[in-house]
């Protein structure tokens, strides 16, 4: 995994192009420390830039960008976990390869197959890669939207990169996106495909850009996405297939040719990843896992209980609320995009940093496709509510108090009401308040940007899967993950959004998906005979971190606060009162931090 | 694209294979890519499909698609009440026209647009339906030729219409150094050396304006100078048509020459065009006929009729030879002509994209939806 960045200019001299790649490349320094390369096309226009983190062939071999037949160029940021599979493909069709990476496979697959290589790929990438012969320039990023890739087009000049902070320092005239500060408020993240900046946009999971330099022309399409259908039906070999899956996403996943470990908080999903990747590898997995010394909060019993199956290493570290006093500031400007979580995989990449590991295998992606969250029961209900007519949602529209104020949210044509209603961060009257701007003006923000439709036609629970992963998941986890991990030059993978496996639950009935008594029940049963049942049946906790305690005796959150406009203090005084959760309180640090408040 | 709800209404994207459902998806395609931007929504509702055809589709995710099932009460509820609600209401059929007209006249901020594909708009009276037209705020023909026969038949309402083409589909197969299968030559018996001329059509007695029967007349002319000739006549068919065809096949003293195969999948169609030599279709009455585009997709030289939508495709004549469909002589020399080196048509491949190229297409309805 790396960071890229890129540009087509054709007004910019050949030196300001190199120079101002240059210049990204160097802001994205942290998520590739171990080597950096630029390649400039021939006429100049185009320049494209690299940061390694070499994973698989750590030899210069591996460095980039990277040429293949004189004529492809590619900057890749990624790992594809079938490269070995289609590199054996590709060599039946005459294909040569000069080195071990994935990276030249990704080449050799193009020049083969030209896009419709794309969707051969599975794993997390996102790439730009220049057909010089015909002077095209592809940029891709993967199917599921693991890896993140920001663009601007405008007056024929595109720009790319991996982080949107990197791209501050082009020399062009960026506009803030003034309705950043209501995304954030709102949703607690900036949804795709927006940002900071109104000509910056995340390219959408799933589809590529193409850019003409001869015509300068670029257009946008899709090459893979996966959507709902009910065709498999679980039968008596069914857990049986999904429990290879992940052990064939896991396996896969293990490949490198650097140090890889596993993030295990305790739960489920990473306490399965430990168990199955522990078998897998000859020495046993390295583990590192966060407790606290609040117990309410602490995770370290069920941690201890799976460690004692593993070979690997294992590493607890105790995160304190000193550390936490300590780190924060630096946990805020790593954040690339404004979020309003994250702060866990920053300090647990810190540690796996540390131990010299280069990857890290995590479990996202497990509750979205198994039934993880509470949204999964609350579907139907949340459904029928919406269907309450307009004039009477609109009542809640004026109450001020916010379990009810929420409920305007469902007023909203399509799925965005009720991503909103369940998960939303702040009602609407808290943002206009916050903002001091007109309601209406907020309504009106968040109704158009972004528009989405209507999933009504899906199983309900079909519903609430397909929301928690094409919003929360892809807007909040993977950049979270993305972001945090790579301020410490750390990749991290993610198992149960192996190609097979996605496909396979995005196919499996919702009756028969859902049907258990326990949620992830599927998950569980798969893994039944490696996962201690303490750790599947064990009673809910109700908070995650002790984060809210930490923060109200926070010094570098009391300075920040000091000289806050009115709004902001009130809001702070109502954090400190225990009236808003810390991650509510997060928003208004970041919002603080870019002189948003 | 500014802020718009978009609905897609249709008669079948996924059920059936023909050029009016390959327009549907593709045209899917293109209104799913426009969401990325986030400032518009989509939904599409076709009438027949189930939600199970559209299952593992490349083109746009379910998720943003409705099969109704034949139910056509559910459909039109359905469709009107989302319609309402929609900036804008494209109508993939003519035979949707009266839902159309049924939102416009409820919320007449509501743009309609229609595609006007070929015969289902001039060979049927219109009755009611020609009134409804003008509840249209645009008119989509996909050629010159469907146009001119709108405003024939339905009045000069010009503002309203206006053309686009069809594009080839960006999921045809890329084309590598690998040619097509030897197995499907040796599969119907053909030498190297055999001349291959293809025609892909429904063949059924409706269709008979493609022209395969003059093809088969044309060749009678040339088989004794070109005995290696061979016809491949390729496409699902009635048993009546068929059994006149074979008829005419025997007359004609072709039976050796001309091959039958039936419905070709679209996976298997690559090896059909790549193993042809021309592709051939005198047709009198085409809307515009994606196959010629295909077929020159392909690389193949293309013989079509010069009287209907056929001429947009071979952009007037640049991408191939247009002839006088009824014309047998003009018909058998520009068969043999194309087998003639110098004579050829070659086909300009950039010029091909630069015209028919999904990206164009793409571009053309961003302009016309905006």
């Amino acid at each position: 995994m790396c960071r890229i960045a890129g540009i087509i200019n054709f007004n910019w001299s050949t030196e300001k192009n190199q120079q101002t790649v240059e210049n990204i490349c160097h802001l994205l320094k942290h998520g590739g420390p171990d080597d950096g390369g630029i390649f400039t096309s021939e006429n100049g226009a185009l320049v494209l830039g690299n940061r390694r983190l070499a994973l698989v062939d750590l030899s210069q071999a591996g460095h980039q960008p990277m040429h293949y037949q004189n004529r492809f160029t590619i900057t890749y940021n990624g790992e594809l976990y079938n490269y070995l599979e289609l590199k054996n493909q590709l060599i039946q069709l005459g294909h040569q390869f000069s080195n071990h990476t994935d990276t030249e496979v990704i080449l050799a697959a193009f020049a083969e197959w030209n896009v419709q290589a794309f969707e051969k790929f599975n794993g997390m990438f996102a790439f730009a890669l220049f057909d010089q012969t015909n002077e095209m320039l592809y940029v891709v990023r993967d199917a599921v939207g693991i890896k993140p890739l920001y663009y601007s087009v405008k007056d024929e000049q595109l720009v790319f990169a991996s982080e949107v902070n990197a791209l501050k320092i082009v020399d062009f005239n960026w506009t803030k996106n003034e309705h950043w500060p209501v995304f954030l408020m709102a949703y607690g993240h900036i949804p795709e495909p927006y940002t900071t900046f109104k000509e910056v946009s995340t390219l959408h999971k799933g589809s590529y850009i193409k850019y003409d330099l001869k015509h300068r022309k670029h257009s946008i399409q899709s090459y893979s996405f996966y959507s709902f259908n009910q065709d498999l039906h679980v039968g008596d070999n069914f857990k049986s297939t999904i429990r290879n899956q992940i052990e064939n996403g896991v396996k896969s996943q293990l490949v490198a040719d650097a140090p890889v470990g596993v993030f295990l908080s305790g739960g489920i999903d990473s306490s399965i990843l430990a168990l199955i990747a522990d078998q897998h590898k000859k020495d046993g997995i390295q583990s590192l896992s966060i407790y606290f010394n609040e117990n309410e909060y602490s995770e370290k019993k069920y941690q201890d209980m799976v460690m004692s199956k593993l070979n690997g290493e294992k590493h607890q570290f105790l995160l304190s609320k000193d550390d936490f006093q300590n780190h924060l500031p630096q946990v805020l400007q790593s954040m690339d995009l404004p979020s309003c979580d994250g702060i866990n995989t920053w300090f647990i990449s810190k540690h796996a940093k540390e131990l010299g590991l280069k990857a890290v295998l995590s479990g996202i992606g497990a509750d979205e496709l198994f039934g993880g969250y509470p949204s999964f029961q609350r579907m139907s209900l949340t459904r029928k509510l919406s269907l309450t007519p307009d004039f009477l949602l609109n009542i809640f529209k004026k109450n001020t108090k916010k379990p009810f104020n929420r409920i305007a949210y469902l007023g909203m044509e399509g799925i965005k009401g009720i991503y909103l209603f369940m998960r939303g961060h702040y009602n609407v009257h808290e943002i206009a308040t916050y903002l001091e701007a007109d309601e209406r003006e907020i309504w009106n923000i968040i109704n158009d940007n972004p528009m989405m439709g209507d999933i009504k036609q899906l199983p309900t629970q079909n519903q609430a899967s397909w929301m928690e992963f094409n919003l929360y998941m892809q807007n909040q986890l993977l950049k979270d993950a993305d972001v945090m991990s790579m301020a410490h030059g750390v990749e991290i993978r993610v198992p149960f959004l192996d190609q097979a496996l996605v496909k396979t639950m995005f196919s499996v009935n919702a009756n028969d998906k859902f049907s258990g008594k326990l949620p992830k029940q599927l998950l569980i049963d798969s893994c039944k005979d490696i996962l201690p049942e303490q750790v599947w049946n064990r009673p809910k906790m109700g908070f995650s971190f002790p984060f809210s305690n930490w923060m109200k005796n926070n010094s570098y959150l009391e300075d920040l606060m000091q000289d806050s406009n009115k709004n902001t203090k009130s809001y702070y005084n109502d954090f400190k009162q225990g009236n808003l959760h810390w991650s509510q309180m997060m928003s208004l640090m970041i919002m603080k931090t870019r002189h948003e408040a | 694209m500014k802020h718009k709800r978009i609905l897609f209404l249709s008669l079948r994207i996924f059920s059936a294979t023909g050029g009016i459902e390959k327009v549907c998806r593709i045209l899917g395609k293109a209104l799913f890519e426009n969401t990325f931007s986030g400032n518009c929504s989509l939904e599409i509702y076709s009438s027949h499909d189930t939600m199970k055809h559209s299952n593992n589709n490349a083109y746009f995710p379910s998720d943003y698609f409705s099969g109704f099932s034949n139910n056509r009460f559910e459909f039109l509820n359905a469709a009107f009440f989302k319609g309402l609600k929609s900036d804008v209401v494209i109508l993939s059929h003519i035979n949707l026209l009266p839902v159309g007209w049924l939102i416009k006249r409820f919320s007449p901020k509501t743009k309609l647009v229609m595609l006007a594909h070929g015969i289902e708009v001039w060979s049927l009276p219109l009755g009611i339906k020609k009134k409804m037209l003008n509840a249209c705020d645009e008119i989509l023909c996909v050629s010159q030729f469907t146009k001119d026969e709108m405003i024939k038949l339905h009045g000069d309402v010009s503002k309203k219409y206006s053309v686009l083409n069809n594009c080839l589909d960006p999921f045809l197969p890329i084309l590598s150094s690998q040619n097509y299968s030897i197995d499907l030559r040796n599969k119907y018996g053909f030498t190297p050396s055999d001349k291959i001329l293809f025609t892909l059509t429904r063949m059924d007695a409706t269709e008979r304006y493609k022209g395969y029967d003059r093809v088969l007349q044309a060749m009678a002319l040339l088989i004794k100078e070109m005995p290696d000739l061979k016809y491949i006549i390729g496409g699902s068919y009635d048993e009546i048509e068929k059994k006149k065809i074979d008829e005419l096949i025997y007359e004609l003293g072709l039976k050796d020459n001309v091959v039958i195969t039936g419905f070709i999948s679209d996976e298997n169609l690559k090896d059909y065009f790549l193993m042809s030599d021309v592709y051939v279709m005198p047709s009198y009455n085409e809307g515009f006929g994606i196959v010629f585009i295909e077929a020159m997709y392909y690389g193949l030289p293309v013989i079509a009729g010069n009287k209907d939508g056929s001429v947009d495709a071979l952009l007037n004549g640049k991408l191939g030879t247009l002839i006088d469909p009824m014309d047998i002589e003009a018909l058998k020399n520009t068969i043999e002509d194309n087998f003639e080196l110098n004579k050829k048509v070659k086909v300009d491949t950039d010029v091909l994209m630069a015209n028919f190229g999904y990206e164009v297409y793409k571009e053309k309805i961003n302009w016309i939806l905006n």
